[in-house]
């Protein structure tokens, strides 16, 4: 049982919870080992192999007051989305029907792109190692729709946005016009690296072709 | 801390797939035996290890199975 740091606690409450007053996690420990628990109130951490009994028999300010300190201890806490077994439908801001899948796009449906559908990469890197030198992308990269980014008006969103583990801005944005019925499969960024995530990913399982790719341009940091 | 790739492994990464947008999770195995568990990879050339890492030999690098 851990006393979570402030920072742990801001990171937590940049998530959703699990249920009224805690949330399910994975903790990434200093030696980048997992271990998943519950966070209670995003101040108090009990690992899953710790008995949940003392819950019940001890007052919680007092677990608190004793709890060992988490400083040093856990590298980064990520809430484990309980939201693959839901499925929501929604649509995006043009009014374009959009399946919106609450789980990650690896967990998504696979399907085949439209004619002249566009879609956007946010990248810190403006030499992007995804974007091959005949400006295809490579197999397994990803990307948002063109509808999603028009939620990113900085680096800094996208960051948050698409849950990114870089804290540096991504403020490239490359612009990728696939062929008709090129293969992807579509989901929304879970919560992590203290990011809340909740934009809609898209990953190119075989890529694109070559000349799909444009960019990158150039928008704000923050 | 951040220490850049040698170049073979950056091409391994490239060969599979990101695991977000501009990064992979990965699992990686020094020369000395020790393993380093869900790291990440930046734009398949940068990783981040703790500072102590800092010299190591990597001898494997496998993406990180969630």
């Amino acid at each position: 049982m851990l006393r979570l740091t402030d920072s742990n606690t801001r990171a937590l409450l940049a998530q959703p919870e699990s249920g009224m007053g805690y949330q399910v996690v994975e903790a990434t420990l200093s030696d980048y080992k997992t271990k998943r628990g519950v966070a209670y109130n995003a101040e108090l951490l009990l690992f899953e192999e710790e008995p949940r009994r003392i819950m019940l028999s001890t007052p919680y300010l007092k677990l608190l007051e004793s709890a060992r300190s988490a400083t040093g201890e856990i590298k980064s806490l990520r809430v484990i989305s309980r939201a693959t077994v839901t499925t929501l439908s929604a649509r995006e801001p043009s009014g374009a029907a959009v399946q919106k899948k609450a789980g990650p796009a690896t967990d998504g449906p696979k399907e085949k792109t439209k004619a002249d559908e566009v879609f956007k990469r946010f990248s810190a890197y403006p030499n992007d190692r995804r974007v091959a030198s005949d400006r295809s992308l490579l197999a397994g990269t990803y990307a948002t729709t063109e509808e999603d980014a028009k939620n990113v008006k900085t680096g800094t969103d996208a960051v948050a946005r698409y849950a990114l583990p870089d804290p540096a801005p991504a403020s490239n944005v490359f612009t990728i016009r696939p062929n008709k019925d090129t293969d992807i499969q579509r989901g929304i960024v879970e919560p992590a690296f203290g990011q809340p995530g909740g934009g809609v990913e898209v990953i190119f399982t075989n890529g694109t072709q070559p000349k799909t790719v444009t960019g990158p341009t150039k928008i704000p940091d923050a | 801390m951040r220490i850049r790739l040698e170049p073979h492994w950056t091409k391994r990464l490239l060969e599979l797939p990101e695991s977000g947008m501009g990064y992979q999770r990965v699992d990686i195995r020094l020369v000395d035996g020790r393993e380093l568990k869900d790291v990440v990879v930046f734009n398949a050339e940068e990783i981040e290890v703790p500072d102590e890492f800092a010299r190591a030999q990597i001898k494997d690098v496998r993406l990180h199975a969630a």
